[in-house]
């Protein structure tokens, strides 16, 4: 209760003043709502609830000082495929596999295989060679004499991704069923996946959306200046900040995008202030604020080619290749909304 | 006497410890059982002394460990005693000498294998919905200001009555059962799914048990778990049902069975149902846990099932009912969490 009356304190003390403008009008509503029955006890008078940032009350000759707001928006685009197993959780998902296998109850083998069927047959060709009903732990013998031998040795390639994979699609592999035709030619059944690394990949094509599938890409705009930023610009009047976030996506890359902006809240926000404060129509500008809203893009690219806001060029990076980009102080507003991965 | 044996079991292990070890020995402790590929990013947040930095041991070292060799030219085997380790079969007790393993060790008569993988339902909660979700649930509260809380639910009892002295508080007016506080959403607690339980009742296993067999293979092999049975309580004429006949089944899911078959119900089931409405906006215990059914031929386009179709007993598939156990505190939360992960609901929304 100590910090309210503080705040309520405060609050009151700077009624009136040029910097009461520094509280957002939702805020100041709802700290004025609150502390409503102490403030008249101290007649104190209320703090005007009807300014806002862009529209002024001019009863001040002095100019008002304050800050421009802005929204910016933090589009990105969702991990595509999951990531990357480190090492030691490859390793450890395979013993874990093969102990699994010793302890399982053994497979019901003419549930999932009718007896004396071509499939039948094949499973049994194929289980003699891998020794297990499982299909991707590699040639183990889990209720055999040997089945403590469970662990993998260095270099061997039983806990790989891709290794898995490859016995997953020879396992898939099915003889012909004409069962008159022995040994007749295999044709793959399963389609293999497309692969992890795409081509954008291999072209560190940055205007891509289909690089870095594991990864959060997120969209930086070049300004006229020449500068690296995420897409932003100035709210317009009363404009709310998530309206003001797809106004500013479709004037940055246009429509053919089918974005979504997560929430009515910013995420984060970057405050520059400027060394000689401009004053135009009564209002003295001491600097920008940017509140950052963020968003999500499902289909579609961005097209920057007659974009409102005259962006030059556009980009989809992963978080560490936005730091060499911008400059330090941005990178420290921005960096703990862009996610690791 | 125990005293004695301590001194000698000390001495033998000194002498054990002072012999040189086998050459084999050694090699072993030198070598490492994973995969010598090079280290992504991810190890930055790894200490740099962890042995994955640490470089491969050498070739000759590779080369000449081959356990299985080393055990099949063993000219006599081992004693079992010298590999074997039993746990005991009953606890007995903090202070006594032999204690179990540690329900993780593989050694443990309690050890569960697992986790197989990480979900890819999970790694995308982790990656994109948590953060999205904590985005959108945000309260903000001004500086200086902070959440009401919500003060005593419990009334108190009013009254001159000596019997009030001491008394428990009165339940909350209008029902006696309190539902959980929802605490502002942080980083801490965003919602996610803790289980999922399968439940298949099966009203014909009373005269014929074959439906209570294929109930429990069809949900064992949909959901990977086990299933437990249950009896009907009473019996009802009419119904012509009998009480202490098995009539359900049910399989009860855990974090990583449960997203596995969260993503195949998301991904591969409902796509597949034609005219599929959703789930009832209306479905839920209002404290977090939202329900849904499959009809016995929706249950039939799950993969496991569809694979071996013909070899189940025709009109004998069952239907079942899912209820995912989040760790939201009310439906509305559990609802946002599960549209996330992709399950659409119909008609009005009730909390």
């Amino acid at each position: 209760m100590n910090a309210g009356q503080a705040s309520a304190r405060r609050l009151a003390i700077k009624a009136g003043s040029p910097s009461a403008d520094s509280v957002c009008f939702t805020c100041r509503l709802s700290i004025t709502r609150r502390h409503y029955a102490q403030a008249a006890a101290a007649a104190v008078a209320e703090a005007p609830t009807s300014m806002s940032s862009t529209s002024l009350s001019s009863e001040n000759a002095a100019p008002k000082r304050m800050f421009e707001v802005r929204t910016g928006v933090v589009l990105s685009r969702a991990p595509m495929i999951t990531r990357d197993l480190h090492p030691f959780e490859k390793a450890f998902y395979l013993y874990q596999r093969r102990l699994n296998e010793r302890l399982a109850m053994p497979f019901t083998k003419y549930l999932w295989y009718k007896k004396n069927t071509p499939l039948d047959r094949d499973e049994k060709k194929k289980r003699k060679e891998r020794l297990t009903f499982a299909k991707d732990i590699g040639k183990y013998h889990a209720y055999g004499a040997e089945g403590w031998h469970d662990e993998l040795l260095v270099g061997a390639k039983e806990s790989e991704p891709e290794h898995q994979l490859d016995a997953l699609l020879h396992d898939a592999e099915l003889p012909d069923l004409d069962e008159n035709q022995e040994g007749a030619v295999k044709h793959e059944q399963v389609q293999r996946p497309a692969p992890r690394v795409t081509e954008a990949d291999k072209r560190n094509d940055q205007k891509s959306l289909n690089r870095l599938l594991q990864r959060t890409l997120y969209l930086l705009v070049k300004d006229q200046r020449g500068r690296w930023s995420l897409p932003e610009a100035p709210v317009d009047g009363f404009e709310r900040l998530h309206r003001a976030a797809e106004r500013i996506i479709v004037e940055t890359g246009g429509l053919n995008m089918n974005t979504w902006v997560i929430g009515n809240v910013p995420v984060g926000h970057y405050a520059e202030t400027l060394a000689n404060p401009v004053t135009t129509n009564g209002i003295e500008k001491l600097g920008e604020k940017t509140f950052y809203m963020k968003a999500r893009i499902f289909a579609g690219q961005a097209n920057v080619e007659d974009s409102v806001l005259g962006v030059q060029d556009f980009c989809w990076l992963a978080k560490e290749e936005v730091q060499p980009l911008v400059s330090p102080k941005y990178w420290k507003a921005i960096h703990d909304m862009l996610a690791d991965r | 006497m125990a005293l004695r044996e301590a001194v000698s079991s000390f001495r033998t292990a000194s002498r054990a410890a002072l012999r040189p070890l086998p050459q084999y020995h050694t090699n072993a402790l030198a070598v490492r059982y994973n995969s010598t590929a090079a280290l992504d990013s991810a190890s930055e947040d790894l200490e740099p002394s962890s042995s994955f930095g640490a470089s491969a041991p050498q070739e000759d070292l590779v080369a000449q460990f081959d356990p299985l060799s080393w055990s099949r030219g063993r000219k006599k085997q081992l004693p079992p005693s010298r590999y074997r380790y039993r746990p005991p079969k009953y606890y007995r007790g903090p202070l006594h000498p032999n204690q179990p393993p540690p329900e993780s060790d593989p050694a443990s008569r309690a050890f569960r294998p697992g986790p197989f993988m990480k979900t890819r339902l999970e790694q995308t909660h982790e990656a994109t919905i948590a953060a999205d979700y904590m985005t959108l649930v945000y309260q903000h509260y001004p500086p200086g200001t902070r959440p009401s809380k919500s003060g005593q639910r419990l009334r108190e009892w009013v009254g001159d009555s000596p019997y009030f002295e001491n008394r428990p508080l009165r339940a909350p007016r209008g029902g006696t059962t309190l539902s959980p506080v929802r605490k502002p959403i942080t980083f801490r607690n965003v919602p996610r799914i803790t289980g999922v339980t399968v439940h298949s009742f099966c009203k014909d296993g009373i005269s014929e048990s074959a439906y209570i067999h294929v109930a429990s293979m069809i949900v064992q092999s949909v959901t990977n778990v086990r299933c437990q049975t249950h009896e009907s309580r009473t019996t009802v004429q009419q119904w012509a049902y009998k009480a202490r006949r098995t009539v359900a089944v049910k399989a009860k899911l855990d974090v990583d069975d449960a997203h596995d078959f969260l993503g195949k119900t998301i991904d591969m089931v409902m796509p597949k149902i034609k005219d599929y409405s959703g789930v009832s906006g209306t479905s839920g215990d209002s404290c977090g846990n939202i329900s849904f059914g499959f009809t016995p031929e929706q249950v039939a386009y799950y993969p496991e099932v569809e694979a071996i179709f013909d070899q189940y007993p025709p009109q004998m598939i069952p239907g079942f009912h899912v209820t995912v156990h989040t760790s939201a505190v009310n439906d509305r939360d559990a609802r946002l969490l599960l549209e996330a992960y992709g399950i659409p609901f119909y008609g009005k929304h009730v909390n």
